[in-house]
């Protein structure tokens, strides 16, 4: 650091000129191409050994296992949403449905209820899997505690004390059955800067008729004299979507345990492939198809085979026979 | 079939037209006949049919025309493999139950739909099918015929409930893959008769290709069929347009299209791993 002592003894303001050296280096730009070969390897190897050693949860002390009791909050999941597909009910009529499968998806911490807001405990899990060497040594320690792979996204869920599972339990998508609701949050597409009817749904102007210069446009901002000011809020042009979003009380049609994957009702935030929020819903009116679910989360413990598709009962299954 | 048909019957004759057109389509694994299950403790389960072994000895497999429904080929787009593959187990499942045939843009289908609205809850409409879009399980077709001087278009969905019986009648392919032109050309190209037979086609060697060239009611039409952007080669043009206004018309031409090369999309191989893939599964 060069001071700039002579101005600081005049007593005129120090300006102090601080010169850094950036020591950033990417992780394989000190090894040669075998070590970097080799170091893909093992990770990849130590990956596996991970995923396999969480695969027992009766293994190695699991905590205490309890039963679902009326208003008490369990675990989501974290997925990736593939795309979307079209689902014909018995009676015939065809809804659309988001498919989102979920990749390596593990319990990763456990905040009691004084760390995490003194109020309810709270569980981080993590989503997809993905590499090491590109991110910071802080980031990495908290899945090292874990014994599992560096995740993708990390969330936070709030969740009753009876439902707390050991950091390290891998979920799966059977945790979730059909007929029940879920809400799902995700980063929405960005849109970038973007005119008032996009952004809040304004009708504009009239495309002819002699409006000059004027389409698009919002219009009048608020009443007149009186405030004399716009209020704070006002819907305005700016930057559309990258924000996260929920959409609340969504079918789960359709659960394939092999694959994992969940067939959710219509629409969910975000783009293909992103990664997504999923946890049963809070609405009120759906809390009653939200009965007796796997509590605190669906163990793959060996006793209970699943079928390969679990399906809602409204829902056409393809090799059945025909209705009506 | 007008008449009330117990459900027996209606597989007698079911099976008496499937032996009928047997020397039309040989690929009959699944027959949509269902087994009265006499069960004494619920409801009926659902066994599948046997499958009837069809041993063809006048023509090898190599000879028969390979055919892969355009609707299995997933789209050029950043979506994972995984979801095209569990869709297409979706679909190979109700092409079990249901038997699609082949057809293209341009053939005459037969479509058998159930209607809560009808008095024998089935409904049938004759057409020339002039769009085959979508992919996936949401695969469409539209059929259009023209009913009392009244032109009517149904677009169909391949995989739903609904679908009772699709029948080709006529198997052939026209000049063009859209024929949405057959709105502004003289009603008489888009009539087919609902009581029309099936005609015999080959299961060996090309499609049979309809050189037919319509002739167009005057213009204003839907669309300008003339430019080039539509490329269509089943109008005849001399008729109804004077060599000034094809001249205009190619201004919109864009001779680049042909080399962008962000347009590419060779689906060749991924047709052959797809179309293994479908047979295997299919003759399971």
């Amino acid at each position: 650091r060069n001071n700039n002592t002579l101005l600081s003894c005049l007593g005129a303001p120090v300006i102090q000129c601080i010169r850094t050296h950036r020591t950033n280096t990417w992780w394989d730009e000190h090894l040669t191409e075998d070590n970097a070969s080799f170091l893909k390897k093992v990770v990849t190897e130590e990956y596996k050994q991970q995923t396999t050693d969480k695969l027992n949860p009766l293994k190695d002390e699991p905590w205490p296992r309890h039963e679902w009791a009326e208003g008490s909050r369990r675990v989501g999941l974290v997925a990736v949403k593939l795309g979307m597909m079209p689902v014909w009910s018995k009676s015939g009529e065809r809804h659309v449905v988001t498919m989102l499968q979920v990749q390596d998806c593990h319990v990763v911490k456990h905040l009691s209820k004084e760390e995490y807001n003194g109020r309810t405990a709270a569980l981080i899990v993590g989503g997809k899997n993905i590499s090491p060497f590109h991110r910071p040594e802080g980031y990495l320690e908290v899945f090292r505690n874990a014994g599992v792979p560096p995740k993708q996204k990390l969330t936070t869920f709030c969740v009753s004390d009876n439902a707390i599972i050991k950091p390290g339990t891998p979920l799966y998508a059977a945790h979730f059955c059909p007929g029940q609701y879920v809400d799902v949050t995700a980063k929405t597409i960005g849109k970038g800067f973007q005119g008032v009817m996009k952004r809040w749904g304004f009708k504009g102007q009239p495309a002819s008729h002699g409006q000059t210069k004027t389409h698009r446009r919002p219009g009048s901002l608020g009443p007149g004299g009186d405030p004399a000011k716009v209020f704070k809020g006002k819907k305005m042009p700016g930057r559309m979507g990258n924000i996260y979003d929920t959409n609340h009380g969504l079918k789960v049609w359709r659960v394939n345990t092999k694959y994992n994957i969940l067939y959710i009702n219509g629409s969910v935030p975000g783009h293909r492939n992103c990664l997504v929020k999923v946890r049963d819903s809070i609405l009120p009116t759906r809390l009653e198809n939200n009965k007796n679910p796997p509590f605190p989360t669906f163990f793959a413990d060996g006793d209970k085979e699943l079928p390969e598709d679990l399906f809602d009962e409204d829902v056409f299954q393809f090799g059945q026979p025909m209705p009506e | 079939m007008a008449a009330v048909c117990t459900s027996r019957t209606r597989q007698m004759m079911g099976l008496l037209r499937i032996l009928r057109n047997f020397s039309q389509n040989e690929r009959l694994l699944s027959t949509s006949v269902l087994r009265h299950n006499v069960a004494s403790d619920g409801p009926p389960k659902f066994t599948p049919p046997s499958k009837p072994v069809i041993i063809d000895k006048t023509q090898k497999e190599a000879s028969l025309r390979r055919f892969l429904s355009p609707e299995f080929i997933p789209p050029r787009q950043r979506t994972n493999p995984v979801k095209f593959s569990i869709e297409r187990k979706d679909m190979i499942q109700r092409r079990k139950v249901l038997n699609i045939p082949e057809f293209y843009a341009g053939s005459i289908l037969a479509v058998t739909m159930t209607d809560p609205h009808v008095n024998g809850n089935l409904n049938r409409f004759v057409g020339i099918c002039i769009q085959r879009s979508g992919k996936g399980l949401g695969a469409t077709f539209i059929l259009r015929n023209v009913v009392d001087g009244q032109g009517v278009e149904i677009c169909y969905e391949l995989y739903s409930p609904r679908m009772r019986k699709i029948e080709v009648l006529k198997l052939e392919k026209r000049l063009d893959d859209n024929l949405m032109y057959l709105r502004d050309a003289l009603p008489e190209y888009s009539t087919f008769n609902f009581d029309m037979q099936p005609v015999h086609y080959e299961i060996t060697g090309d499609v049979p290709v309809n050189l037919l060239k319509v002739k167009m009611r005057p213009k204003p039409w839907s669309k300008r069929w003339e430019r080039p952007k539509f490329n269509i080669k089943g109008i005849r043009f001399d008729l109804c347009l004077t060599p000034e206004m094809m001249e205009h018309a190619q201004k919109w031409a864009e001779p680049w299209r042909p080399y962008d090369m962000l347009k590419e999309y060779d689906t060749s191989s991924l047709e052959e791993h797809i179309f293994k893939e479908v047979h295997e599964n299919l003759r399971k």
